[in-house]
């Protein structure tokens, strides 16, 4: 097969960044072409990449010398079909931001920094080994990070603080985790891994490795306790960006997190456990802030968070199930295609909210949205997609991956092992598929049902232009088909994907609409409704004067990891007790040195003079000195300066003596 | 063809002295002098690598002591780096130096000590090599001290005192040699002689231990360190850039010198000289990274990360291990272009806004996007980050303390370099942050476009280019270096 074309997708959309700030230049539609292009050049190689490996082709390249170890790259299923939704979300994302960023300044910059990190996303959803991945992933964080501080306003700088600090740690403690990880299995090439890590008869030195890959992956995908910069930064960015932030570079640490599940760890139970407990704290903490959440797209962040978390219980599940992991492979996979497609959705709209309002607030959006049917639909698409509505896309992997955590309880039970704290998990987690239905319909209450504070004013007209719309649309009206056609297509798809978490075909073919899983779904739906209609209405809403119902933000401000913790250790502990370290070895020599003067080696006091005295060996006598000069003459680094000249005239005279002898 | 070794150790000689005519007084006849004299040297440079110059003894001092030049592999490559950085200095100084007074001496001076450098590059033994970092030291001070204020005088003296007590230790382990060894040449592998070294093992360790922290002082060793900080950021930028970019590497060639091609890797392996050249060489690592994250002066914080980065070299040395040395070697080339291109902007910003504190760089971006999109280049290179040169020799580094199998530096010492990549995070980024990002309140007329002309642009391109070639294909530094590292450990 034509193995260059794994190049295209990669290297493509990062030329064509350099030629749309060039086009930039000369006119503002040649580079937004430029962009499109970009976007539509890289979707066209990555289905074809997706089409060869459906015909049972597999893509390989390796580049050897580049950055040392050299790189290589692989398409098989998951890999080309992660690419394709990546490559999908930037173009879909990029035709929205012609008319979003329409009136903003500094836009060849949003699409110079946006086009370079689809090469980079598309790299580390292609790369071969974890130095691959590495090498675009640190890309792909550092351009990013220009995608959130787009704005350039106080909020904007200030979440962009905390995303590069956090993209900027993660990313050292992973390649500490890298060095060891190639010390102790000698390879870093995901063919070889699962090898070499099966091969070692005890696992406890990858532990550590591991651990601190997981640091790095995690960070970016969102993981507890690292999860702080997500929800600041996302609505900070603009929504394109926004969206692909949620939707795809997430999933980035996601498919870091998945390698080190499939291949280092695989079927590793105590693995297994720890992501399962990180991913359940995520799952919980995401949706609980959603639910207080008072602002359109941080209540998505927050989601996005939540079913990263989802998401992560599911690759825990994968550790935990051993070989028999099928439907937790299966349920992973397509939740994260699921998400990603949802997040471009709900995004989008959300951008589309914004650039006519201007606001985020719920309470100052309230009722916008009536009459606009195609806008209410596709949020409506994705609401439901996302809150695991039977029929919606997200019902068929949060069922997956409910029955993933069913199937172990049942098997840790026949075993006799403890299953109290699965037990736990599995409420949860349904618990958690209920605030998610709970601020789904929140947001779409606010913004679609309820009457406007104020009536709209002034005469109605076209709140977007078709490309918006299509950009909205296409991967609206997509969800359904997956929801409606499981086998047709997700079930395809998760077979597609299964290779590359080491997984095989479920023993029976899954019964998607049986009356247990309904049963699971009503749960939860039952639980989200209760929360919305006891919890939302009436704690999280206020009466105010005008005697209107107000969304109120109850979250206690101080409760806030980063404020609380981490700013105040690292902008003022460490860097305190660091530096007063470092100031008392910095000075250790010099202060020696003034010791020394003020004991053993007391200068000889200098007496005040004319300038008329003239002593022997006295350079400057017509200078008169400085406090300084004073003090670097009579100082023991100047005798010394002198000894040691002395010294080498002695020496070097004593050797040519001897030596001629 | 050995003579033509001397070409390019004299050729600087005489173009300082050539100055002198009156000729080359007026501003216009010495700029095309100085650039001519410095493409020539760079040209008879390259000559003299691509030609078997063969050894080439010159001045016979009695007995076996001979000045000697010969150009091996690692000769080739610190040559080579000097004349390109100082070619790049050159005429970078054409526009930064421009109608200032007393450039006669500057630049005669910046010949001279090019001269010295190429006669350390060139040295075949110990004493030759002395005497050309002796010549250094003393050649580059005025550079130091070129603007002769209060705070440069302070700082060439520290430097003065520092460099000399340094070669002192350096002259200590001469002797050392010279009596435990079979000869004061450069042999890979050493020169101790077993015979006589039989019971003299600790006085010979420790003497190159002093030796090693005596020339360790020119590249901002701790304890030695403390001159760099003091007398690089006085110095005018383009100096600055070479005294911290490439002066501090000549201080690493002599370390390399006397740990593998005098001591012998073998001899101080596993001793507690090499354990103790390891500490030394974390804490300075540590050390230069939070102290420059505190410091707000652009040049001065500069020079407190040379201070930290020169260690990351002296740390892979003190590995004894070829991996790691070869990716010493490596970040020596890349620390070069990286500093020289640090110091290069930062002059820019110096000449082009006055400013000289971090904290008034707000929106400098704004006004020379040029100049800070090539810092935010270098710094992300100096930080580490792929696909950029910094990445790969870090990479190296860590790669080979894990498998140096040295007790506890093997694992902390990487760890070390990444919290230093961290802070270097800190204090590199904050400036292209808000350099670039000044907030919206920023007004644009407070930043007219001040861009540097092409003097300093076309040399900060080079170098950056330099920085992104390093880091995309190593392999043209590391293939050879790598051969030459498996033959000294």
């Amino acid at each position: 097969m034509l193995n260059q074309i794994l190049l295209v997708p990669i290297f493509l959309p990062m030329g064509l960044a350099c030629a749309a700030i060039l086009a930039g230049r000369r006119s503002a539609a040649a580079r937004d072409g430029v962009a499109c292009a970009a976007g539509i050049a890289a979707f066209a190689a990555c289905a074809l990449l997706l089409g060869g490996v459906a015909g049972g082709a597999e893509f390989t390249l390796a580049i050897p010398g580049v950055c040392g170890r050299g790189l290589s790259f692989k398409a098989d299923g998951f890999r080309a079909l992660y690419a394709c939704i990546a490559a999908f979300m930037w173009m879909m994302t990029t035709a929205f931001a012609r008319e979003y960023l329409g009136h903003e300044s500094h836009r060849s910059r949003y699409y110079f920094f946006t086009l370079l990190t689809c090469g980079a996303t598309i790299g580390v959803f292609l790369s071969n080994d974890f130095f691959t991945a590495f090498v675009f992933f640190e890309v792909m964080s550092f351009t990013s990070y220009v995608m959130v501080v787009q704005e350039e306003s106080p909020a904007a700088l200030r979440a962009g603080e905390t995303y590069i600090a956090v993209a900027v740690l993660g990313g050292m403690v992973m390649l500490m985790g890298l060095f060891l990880l190639d010390a102790r299995l000698g390879t870093l090439d995901f063919d070889a891994l699962t090898a070499a890590a099966a091969a070692l008869p005890d696992k406890t030195p990858l532990y550590l490795p591991g651990a601190l890959i997981l640091f790095g992956f995690g960070a970016k995908a969102g993981m507890f306790p690292l999860h702080i910069w997500l929800p600041k930064a996302h609505p900070v960015a603009p929504a394109p960006a926004s969206a692909l932030l949620s939707g795809i570079l997430t999933k980035a640490g996601v498919f870091g997190v998945l390698v080190l599940t499939g291949r280092v760890f695989l079927h590793d139970a105590a693995w297994g456990n720890v992501i399962l407990c990180l991913g359940t704290v995520t799952m919980v903490l995401g949706a609980v802030l959603a639910v207080f959440s008072v602002d359109l797209k941080r209540t998505l962040a927050c989601s996005s968070m939540s079913q990263i978390g989802f998401i992560l219980v599911g690759v825990g599940m994968q550790g935990l199930l051993g070989a028999g992991h099928a439907l937790a492979v299966w349920g992973t996979g397509l939740h994260m295609v699921n998400h990603s497609l949802l997040k471009l959705v709900l995004f989008l709209c959300a951008g589309a909210v914004y650039m006519n309002c201007r606001t985020l607030d719920l309470n100052k959006l309230r009722g916008w949205g009536r009459g606009k049917p195609l806008l209410a639909v596709c949020f409506l698409l994705g609401a439901l997609g996302l809150a695991g509505v039977p029929l919606g896309s997200g019902y068929i992997s949060k069922t997956l991956l409910h029955e993933a955590i069913v199937e172990y309880i049942e098997l840790a039970a026949q075993t006799g092992a403890p299953v109290g704290l699965y037990h736990a998990v599995e409420w949860l987690f349904l618990f958690s598929g209920g605030l998610t239905a709970a601020y789904m319909t929140k947001l779409f209450v606010a913004i679609f049902i309820e009457k406007p504070n104020t009536p709209a004013a002034g005469p109605k007209r076209s709140y977007m232009r078709w490309p918006s719309a299509l950009a909205i649309a296409i991967p609206a009206f997509t969800l359904p088909v997956m929801g409606l056609a499981p086998d047709a297509v997700m079930g395809r798809m998760a077979r597609l994907m299964q290779g590359f978490m080491n997984g095989s075909d479920p023993e029976h073919a899954v019964a998607w609409f049986s009356l247990t899983n309904l049963r699971g779904a009503a749960i939860s739906l039952a639980i989200g409704a209760a929360v919305y209609l006891l919890f939302i209405r009436t704690v999280l809403m206020r009466q105010d004067a005008d005697g209107i119902k107000r969304y109120v933000d109850c979250w206690p401000k101080w409760l806030d990891l980063e404020e609380l913790i981490y700013r105040p250790v690292i902008e003022k502990l460490l860097p305190f007790a660091g530096a007063l370290v470092c100031r008392v070895l910095d000075n250790l020599t010099e202060w020696t040195l003034r010791l020394l003067r003020l004991t053993l080696l007391r200068p000889r006091p200098i007496s005040p003079r004319n300038e008329a005295d003239f002593a022997p060996g006295d350079f400057t006598p017509h200078v008169r000195r400085s406090y300084t000069l004073q003090r670097i003459f009579g100082s023991v680094s100047y005798s010394l300066l002198l000894f040691g000249l002395g010294f080498c005239a002695a020496m070097g005279y004593l050797i040519v003596i001897l030596l001629t002898k | 063809m050995g003579y033509l070794l001397l070409l390019p150790i004299l050729f600087p000689f005489a173009a300082a002295s050539a100055l002198a005519l009156p000729a080359l007084k007026t501003a216009q006849n010495r700029r095309r002098f100085v650039v001519a004299a410095l493409a020539l040297e760079f040209g008879f440079a390259i000559l003299c690598a691509c030609t078997e110059t063969g050894t080439l003894p010159v001045l016979p001092l009695g007995g076996e002591l001979c000045v000697t030049f010969a150009l091996d592999g690692l000769g080739r490559i610190f040559s080579l780096l000097v004349v390109c950085m100082w070619l790049l200095s050159g005429l970078f100084a054409q526009e930064y130096m421009a109608g200032e007074e007393h450039l006669g001496r500057y630049y005669a001076f910046l010949f001279l000590s090019e001269g010295a450098l190429m006669a350390l590059c060139c040295a075949a033994n110990y004493l030759t090599m002395y005497l050309g970092f002796e010549l250094m030291t003393l050649f580059s001070l005025p550079l130091a001290l070129h603007t002769q204020s209060d705070a440069a005088r302070r700082g060439g003296c520290k430097y003065l005192f520092y460099s000399v007590f340094g070669a002192c230790l350096g002259l200590l382990g001469f002797y050392t040699v010279h009596a435990y060894g079979s000869s004061t040449a450069f042999t890979p592998g050493g020169t101790l002689d077993p015979a006589r070294l039989a019971g003299h093992e600790g006085f010979v360790a420790a003497a190159a231990f002093l030796a090693v922290l005596g020339f360790g002082a020119k590249a901002g060793l701790f304890p030695l360190h403390a001159w760099l900080p003091a007398a690089h950021p006085e110095a005018p930028a383009g100096a600055s850039a070479l005294l911290s970019g490439v002066i501090t590497k000549a201080g690493v060639l002599c370390v390399i010198r006397v740990i593998y091609y005098q001591f012998g890797a073998a001899f101080l392996r596993g001793t507690w000289v090499q354990y103790a050249w390891l500490a030394l060489a974390l804490v300075t690592v540590f050390l230069g990274s939070m102290l420059a994250c505190k410091e707000k002066a652009f040049k001065k914080r500069l020079a407190y990360s040379t201070v930290s980065q020169v260690a990351y070299i002296f740390f892979g040395l003190t590995l004894l291990q070829p991996i790691a040395l070869t990716g010493a070697v490596l970040h020596v080339v890349v620390h070069s272009a990286i500093k020289n291109g640090l110091f290069f902007t930062a002059g820019a910003v110096i000449l082009k806004t006055g400013r000289t504190d971090v904290r008034a760089l707000r929106g400098v971006g704004k006004a020379m996007p040029f100049t800070m999109g090539c810092f935010t280049v270098l710094s992300l290179g100096l930080v580490g980050i792929p696909p950029l040169g910094g990445f790969v020799s870090k990479w190296l580094l860590a790669e080979g303390s894990l498998k140096s199998g040295v007790p506890v530096f093997g694992w902390l010492g990487p760890v070390v370099l990444l919290v230093s990549a961290l802070l270097t995070a800190g204090y590199l980024f904050s400036i292209t942050i808000t350099a670039f990002l000044p907030g919206k309140d920023f007004d644009a007329a407070d930043a007219p476009h001040r861009e540097p002309g092409p003097f300093i642009t076309v040399p900060l391109a080079v170098l950056t280019a330099l920085t992104v070639l390093t880091g995309l294909c190593p392999g043209l530094l590391t293939g050879p270096v790598a051969a030459l590292a498996a033959a000294l450990c």
